[in-house]
């Protein structure tokens, strides 16, 4: 319930941010917001037990958080680590062609 | 007057739709205990199938191991993207450094740092941890380099060419464990199970502690590269 209201708040405040924000920065950030919501909903999921998925000091398989969705979050996390640093780096050239990362200043997009 | 409208018109519409989600959402299934299937099988048999006490660990080298090497397939990608994107000149120009202070202090603690990296490498499938966790943190010694003592001493130390070889060694040391466990197992990225040893020990687990090194060099310095790529060209604009 309380996972649901944060994954979806989460989620459109991250939209909002890619909708509304005129800094090209910012909308980059507010994807990284939207992947953020998807990983917390996806471990909110694993957690049905009582302890880490680790055979050690004398853990019992009984108690454990299920690892399927923490190890395809690790996956995740990794490409869009990957997918933010190429969107950055678009960035960095388009401000050193036309001296602006504002959205709504950019020549040539609109007309 | 038209911007703050146009606001308005966002937030409610935004607000009705993530409600219309959140009262979809409700409709799903709660689950109180792990559902029976792929989940249930790792935590009952993935201990004795691949001798790795971290279960993540297992399902990303052993069960999903192809999938691990798209991964890696994809920051190689986006290496290369970064870097033909950005790189012009291959000489740095960059600040200075910071001050005395904090270049002794990060001296002394530099290889703390670097141990603690390798420590996470190689025990990926004993605790917490593994190549993608370890690699950033090596990453971060090649950024503390940057920041702390200019980017010439970077280039010193740690060249870039060092670090196409790190993470080309990582990648070739990955896709030769799989050619392995062609003649040795039968399949592709097969656990060799002929390596491992008492589970529980270091050397244990067949082939994924040898995956977890090339992956923690392969990370390190692809995400090195990455950031030496972005400082040279900023700085270069405000100097």
């Amino acid at each position: 319930m309380l996972n649901n209201f944060i994954f979806v708040f989460l989620f459109m405040l991250g939209l909002y941010a890619v909708i509304m924000k005129t800094n090209l920065i910012k909308m980059v950030i507010g994807l990284n917001i939207m992947e953020a919501a998807v990983f917390l909903w996806v471990i909110a999921f694993a957690d049905v037990g009582k302890d880490v998925p680790i055979y050690h000091l004398g853990r019992v398989g009984e108690n454990f958080n299920d690892p399927v969705p923490q190890a395809l979050t690790l996956t995740g996390i990794v490409i869009g680590a990957s997918t933010s640093a190429l969107l950055l780096t678009l960035i960095i050239e388009l401000n050193k062609f036309t001296d602006t990362i504002d959205r709504n200043k950019l020549k040539g997009l609109n007309d | 007057m038209k911007q703050k409208l146009q606001h308005i018109i966002v937030i409610i519409i935004l607000t009705i739709s993530g409600a219309a989600v959140f009262f979809n959402l409700k409709v799903m299934t709660i689950y109180k205990d792990i559902p029976g299937g792929i989940s249930r099988y790792i935590i009952s048999f993935g201990l004795q199938d691949t001798g790795s006490l971290n279960l993540v660990t297992a399902i990303l080298y052993d069960y999903r191991a192809f999938d691990s090497m798209g991964e890696s397939t994809v920051i190689f990608g986006a290496v290369s993207g970064i870097v033909l994107i950005l790189s012009r000149k291959m000489l740095p120009v960059s600040s200075k450094g910071l001050s005395f202070i904090v270049k002794r202090t990060l001296g002394i603690m530099t290889p703390f740092i670097a141990l603690f990296s390798i420590y996470v490498i190689t025990h990926g499938h004993l605790t917490p941890g593994g190549g993608f966790q370890g690699g950033v943190i090596l990453a971060a010694i090649s950024i503390i380099f940057s920041i702390v003592y200019g980017s010439a001493f970077d280039y010193k130390r740690y060249s870039p060419q060092m670090k196409t070889v790190m993470e080309t060694t990582g990648a070739l040391m990955f896709i030769s464990i799989g050619v392995l466990g062609v003649f040795f197992e039968g399949f592709f990225l097969d656990n060799l199970n002929f390596l491992g040893g008492k589970p529980g020990t270091l050397l244990s687990a067949g082939s994924i502690p040898i995956i977890n090194l090339g992956i923690g060099l392969k990370v390190g310095a692809g995400l090195a590269i990455i950031f030496y790529s972005m400082i040279q060209k900023t700085f270069r604009e405000e100097l």
